[in-house]
Order: C-alpha cells, then structure tokens, then sequence
C-alpha cells in the first residue's frame, strides 16, 4: 500500500493551490453567488489553458489524459475554495457521461471544446420526486419523424442557465415492472427554443436550475448510448460522479481545519488559549479523525476507478462517509470557532452550506448505505 | 497512492492462512477468548511456537535476532489475519517490550532476550497502572531502590492483566525519588516467580481476568533495567508511536455472523436483512470497518516509510475501539431479546458470543489509554494545540 500522492501529482496540487488561492478568494466566491451566471470567462479560460477542463480525455479530443486521481486531487483544491463556477458540472456531470456512453463523432465534436474551454455541459437527471432512483425518471421522449421530442420538467440541473449542451435523461419506453429499463441519454442544445430554464435560489447559492422541456427537438444522432440503455451509463456516472464530489468536499473538510486551528491557538479566553481546553480538542480530535477517514476512502476509490477495478462498493462506502463526515466536521468546526464563525464575513460559513449541498448531490448518505447493503447481499 | 497489497504479500497471507486453518483449534479460541486475548496460555503457546519457527510473530526484527527482516505491512497483516481468525493475540513481549529493547536495550539484553520471544518461548506482562497511575502514568511510585549490582523493589501495580500467565514482567518503577515525576522512572525485567512477588486475582466484568501485583523486597540484577537509569518515561511514551495496533478484523467475524443472522432470520415475514433501518445500520458497520482498515494499513505503510505515526496511532485506537463497540451495540439490536443469552444456553446465537462481545468490549476504549487520553493526542500532536 502507498498512501502518498505521486511526483506528478504533488506538482498538480501545489501549482493548482497557489493558483486558486490567488484566483479564488471568499470575496470571489460571494461575488460569484450574486452574480446571474456564477462564474466569470476570465478565470474560466485560465483554467482551460491549464489543462483542468480536458484533464481526464484521451489526447486525440484535446485532453491529457490524466487519470481519475489526477482529477480528485485537482477536484480536491477546488473545494479548498468553494470554487464556484460550472466546472464540475462540465467535466463531471457532462463529459464523464460523454466518456461513458458516447460515440466516435460525439466525443470529436464535443470534448475538444470542452478542453478549450469553448462548451459547457451538464447533466439534467432529478426532477420532482427529487431523487436519483430509476423509478423518478418521468421525462418523456418520443420519436416522431427521425426526431426524438422531449416533454417534462428537470430540477437541481447544475449550470443549466450556461450549458452549452445538456444531457438529458429521459423516458424512451414506459416502464413494465423494472424501472431501470427504457431509459435514454440525448444531448440537447441549451439553445433549443423549447427549453425554459430557471434558476432555483438554493442554501449554498451554487446555480442548480429548474429545466422545462416543451416539446424539445432532438435530432436521433444525439442519442447518447444505446436506446432503452441509459441506466446502466448513469449508474456508473453515479459512482464516479459521487467520488469526484467526495474529492471536493475533503478539500473544503481541511480548509475547515485551516480555518478553525489557528484560530483557537490564538483566541483566549479565562487567560489561556481557547484550544488548549480539552472539550475543544476532543471535538478538534474528532474534526481530524473525520477527515482523514475521509480523505483514505476517497483516495481508495479514485484510485480503483484510475486502476480499472471494480470500485461500486468503494464508491458508495466512500459518499455515504463522507457525506456524513464532512456535514460534521464543518458543524464541529462551527462549535469551536464560536460566534466569530457564524459571521457572514467569515469564510467558514460558505464550507457549513457547501458541506450541505455536496451531501444531497448523487445520493445522500442513507441513499449510498442503500447501496452498500444490497453489495453486501442483503 | 496505491491502496492494494503487493503480489508477494497477497502470497504470504495465503500462506498465513492456511497455517491458520490448519493448526486452529476450538480450544484455541476459547482460550483466547477466556483470557481476553492475553498471549500466555498454554493452548495459544503451543500454536505461537509453531508460527513463530516461520518467523510470523516478529516478521520485521532483524534476522540476528529472529525477525525476517521484512516490512511492517506483513507484521500488520499477518495480525490483521489473526485478529479475524479469532486469535487477536496481544503480545506484550513480541509487540511491546521486543521493540523498545530493539531500539534502546543494551545488546547484551538483546541478546538475552530478542531470539527467544521471536520463538514465541516466553512473554512478558505489562507492568505500567498502579491504583495512582492510570492515564497519569508518571504518578506511579513503586519504589526500585539502587543497591549497586542491584534494585530492591517495594510496592504495587493494578490491573497487570498479563502476570498470571506470563514469565516475565516489563515494570515501570521509581528510580528516582525527588525531582520532576517523569524523570525518575526505569523499566526493567523483572522475573515473575521472584520471591517476595505476590500475584491476587482482579476478575473483570468480561469474566476474564486480571491482576494486583505485590512487591516486598523482591531483588532485580541491575543488568535487567533496560536502556538508561531514569530515562523510562521518555522510552514509553516513545513506544507508544509505534505499538499502537488494533486490527481491524477482530470484531469482523462478529460482524459478519451478525449480518448472517440478519439475513436468515425471518422476523412478520420477511427476513430481518430486508428491515431499512437494519439495512442502513449494517451497512454503516461495513463503512467503519473499511474505513479502520485503511486507517490501520496507514500505520504500517509509515513505519515502513520511517515516518512516525504518532497521532495516527492514536486516531486507529480510537476509531477501531469505537468501532467495536458499534458493532456490538448494532448485534445486540439485530437480535434482540436472543442477544442476552450467554453461552451454554441452548437457545444462545452464535453460542453467546454476542452477549460476551457485548459485556467485554466496553473497557476497548479505555485499556491501553482511554479514549479520551487519545483525543488529547490527536488535537495536541495532529493540530499542534496547545497543552491545558
């Protein structure tokens, strides 16, 4: 076993630490949830030009071919911070979709412009029932005329609002008895004149957005992936998905201890310092232990993903810790920072909301137990 | 980062397994069990010799003194193995006294004493708790007086689970009787059939037992004090980085009779395995128990590294210990009225093994520094927060 990160990565990391530390203040972020789009092109292009967008892609669609720890490690520093902004959903959501299920020509037209920095995608999967299970997937698509139309409503769609392209997942037949059938995948242009999109006003202030289909033209190219096959694609999407998040929310999980340590080593109270009282440091020693724990499940996972192993069991052991983990250490964080904490200003609270909505995002930690326990044959 | 065993590790522990599989008897565990996992007994003696002639007691000593000179992964293996084989053995001698000898003994001691505990022939018992001392270690004040070519010792140790079956005990005294309390302590060997020793049961609420030890008068040749005069206290809380160890699979049997149980007991109908909140708890028990794996792995991949795991180890104590108790708290609520049966009842799951876990896991989180005294370290060494 090794639990060090390589050479390589070592330098990804700290290049991409100094450079969000400088591109990515609290003030940035605060701005970026006021602002109607959520992100700026200026930073945006600067991200592209080093390679962060096409980090998983294979050379020949304008990518580096990095493995998947590359992207948690870069993930990682992203959620250091709370880096707002449709990267995920581009790189995550859209192209990991588009590396899973597409074909030839979808990918060449595609992910070139995606490592450039040209296109941003997303993934519209949850709608009303507000859940990522088989059986909430209502949005119709039928084939008329050589054209797929697709009808229904998609909520908590990251991004939508600036997606260039949005996968959608949709219903091609309806359902006898196994919900997981008949499900499709289509690339939609966020162009299309039946599109409504609408931006929820969400906890973390992070762009998730409410999609009406209206009779969306589609032409039958943009099928993604087998027709009636798209299930088994998102599964998969799932798991990778929920990793990558695992890897953001580690990165803010140790901000969160950047933030409150120094802090209680200088604040002092009945003349000594705040952190040397030892109700303080049990719930700091907890604060660390969630962490690491974290962190190695989430390692172990990207990195059976990099190998190619099998890594569903991992993948869902890993979100339903973290979930839990980070929502509390952020919260223990609170406790020992004190009101100073619970200030605006103050950076932590971004981490407290971030820790909530990374949670919820591709099953909470009792969905992901669901999981584990039907791997553990039960 | 590389979370997977090496070919040849994978192939030992095949090795290991199967010596395991082969030579385990019933009685074996039960002595294991009866004795709270103490090494000593003399069912647990007759199999540790035969292991310990391939070199699987102290795989990672040098070969002078009958180690293989291989990595720590293979020791954290091969006990992570036994811990599942239901033999989570605690050795005093292998694990705590072989190493700080290792590193601090004289090499006459090591001579002396190494080649023997790496053929499993003896064991030592902790010498450390008196009634005083027990998270304060340094407040203990069983008195070694200094008569040249040896020590006369006068005094008291509690809780020395070990000394009813051990040869030998690795005694924390007092050397040094003014001055600052940690810097006047000496570990030294102390042969438990000395006369002037006095051994009195102390049996424990997991049936097993421990023991007061009484000094009067006993002599210990100056040739047994280990390291330098005075320096104990700074050799013990160094030990301490390195032999914390609590493999993750001692409860993972438990665990999975537990899970056993689960699914084939039918409960309005349908089996308990389908309940979601039953669903939900078992599934959390399999994440805690990866999650102290990886945390216990991490230990051995520093050591090997020459890193030093101190507040790491500190952290697997914990989140393992804890873990245990989960486990236990989860059993004792899949089986319900069933888990209070003891072992011999004819109606008993797992032959009572729940209701045992269940009653003697709770002094896993205070043995060996509490939990409490854990979390001290982790916030002091892990944070850097100040000391209270």
């Amino acid at each position: 076993m090794n639990f060090g990160l390589n050479e390589e990565q070592r330098i990804l990391r700290d290049s991409a630490h100094g450079f969000l530390a400088k591109e990515c203040p609290g003030t940035f972020v605060r701005e970026m949830v006021e602002d109607e789009k959520g992100y700026t092109s200026g930073l945006w292009q600067k991200m592209a030009e080093l390679g962060w967008m096409g980090i998983l892609f294979p050379e020949q669609y304008g990518g580096y071919e990095g493995s998947f720890l590359d992207l948690a490690v870069l993930l990682y520093e992203m959620g250091y911070v709370c880096l707002p902004g449709p990267y995920f959903s581009t790189v995550v959501h859209g192209a990991i979709t588009l590396l899973e299920a597409g074909s030839d020509t979808q990918k060449s037209e595609i992910l070139p412009k995606v490592a450039s920095g040209e296109e941003i995608l997303t993934l519209a999967w949850t709608e009303t029932g507000g859940s990522y299970a088989a059986q909430e997937i209502s949005l119709k698509a039928e084939l008329q005329n050589d054209r797929y139309v697709l009808t229904g409503t998609k909520l908590f769609v990251p991004d939508a609002h600036v997606a260039g392209k949005i996968i959608c997942v949709a219903r091609t037949r309806e359902p006898e008895g196994d919900y997981e059938e008949g499900v499709s995948l289509f690339i939609v242009d966020g162009e299309n004149p039946g599109l409504t999109v609408h931006v929820h006003s969400t906890l973390a202030g992070d762009k998730q957005c409410e999609v009406e289909f209206d009779q969306v033209e589609v032409p039958a190219e943009n099928l993604l992936g087998e027709l009636h096959m798209g299930w088994p694609v998102l599964k998969k999407v799932l798991q990778k998905a929920s990793v990558a998040k695992c890897a953001q929310m580690i990165g803010g999980g140790q901000r969160a201890i950047d933030l409150a340590v120094p802090y209680l080593k200088e604040r002092e109270q009945f003349g000594r310092p705040v952190g040397s009282f030892q109700a303080v440091k049990h719930h700091c020693a907890n604060i660390l232990t969630l962490l690491e724990t974290s962190k190695f499940m989430t390692f172990q996972a990207a990195w059976r993903i990099s190998e190619g192993l099998s890594f569903e069991k991992e993948a869902s052991m890993c979100k339903a810790w973290v979930s839990d983990s980070y929502r509390q250490l952020v919260a223990l964080a609170h406790q020992v920072m004190g009101g100073i904490g619970f200030m605006e200003e103050h950076d932590l609270q971004l981490y407290f909301k971030q820790a909530k909505t990374s949670e919820l995002a591709f099953g909470d930690a009792r969905f992901h137990r669901e999981l584990v326990a039907q791997q553990m044959g039960l | 980062m590389d979370f997977g065993f090496k070919k040849e590790e994978i192939f030992l522990i095949k090795e290991v397994r199967a010596f395991i599989r082969e030579e385990v008897t019933p009685e074996l565990v039960e002595e294991t069990r009866e004795l709270g996992a103490i090494f000593g007994g003399a069912e647990a003696r007759k199999f540790i010799k035969k292991l310990a002639t391939k070199g699987w007691l102290t795989p990672a000593w040098p070969k002078e003194y009958g180690g293989l000179a291989a990595s720590e992964m293979i020791t954290y293996m091969i006990r992570d193995e036994m811990a599942y084989a239901e033999l989570p053995l605690y050795f005093v001698a292998a694990y705590n006294a072989g190493p700080m000898i290792l590193r601090d003994g004289s090499e006459e001691m090591k001579k002396e004493f190494l080649p023997p505990i790496a053929r499993g022939e003896v064991e030592f018992a902790l010498g450390y708790t008196e009634p005083q001392a027990g998270s304060d270690l340094a407040a203990l004040n069983i008195r070694a007086e200094d008569r040249g070519d040896h020590f006369v010792l006068n005094g008291q140790k509690t809780f020395n689970t070990h000394t009813h079956v051990a040869d030998y005990h690795w005694l924390a005294a007092r050397t040094c009787f003014d001055g600052p309390k940690h810097k006047g302590i000496s570990i030294m060997i102390v042969d438990l059939k000395s006369p002037g020793i006095t051994i009195r049961p102390l049996i424990t609420m997991a049936g097993w037992r421990s023991n007061e030890v009484y000094y009067d008068e006993v002599i210990v040749p100056k040739k047994n004090m280990m390291g330098e005069k005075n320096r104990g206290f700074y050799y013990l809380m160094g030990a301490l980085d390195f032999e914390r160890m609590f493999p993750p699979s001692a409860y993972k049997k438990l665990f999975e009779e537990i899970v056993d149980y689960a699914k084939k007991t039918i409960v309005n109908g349908q089996s308990l395995s389908k309940d979601p909140l039953i669903r939900q708890r078992l599934a959390q028990m399999a994440i805690e128990l990866e999650a102290s794996r990886l945390l216990y792995y991490q230990l051995a991949y520093m050591l090997d590294k020459e890193m030093i795991p101190n507040y790491q180890s500190s952290m697997e104590k914990v989140f393992a210990t804890e873990t245990a108790q989960h486990i236990c708290n989860t059993g004792m609520e899949v089986l319900g009225l069933y888990g209070q049966l003891k072992k011999g009842d004819k109606w008993a799951p797992f032959a009572g093994k729940m209701e045992f876990f269940y009653r003697s896991s709770v002094v896993e989180t205070i043995y060996a520094g509490t939990s409490e005294i854990q979390r001290n370290i982790i916030a002091e060494r892990g944070l850097g927060l100040p000391r209270g």
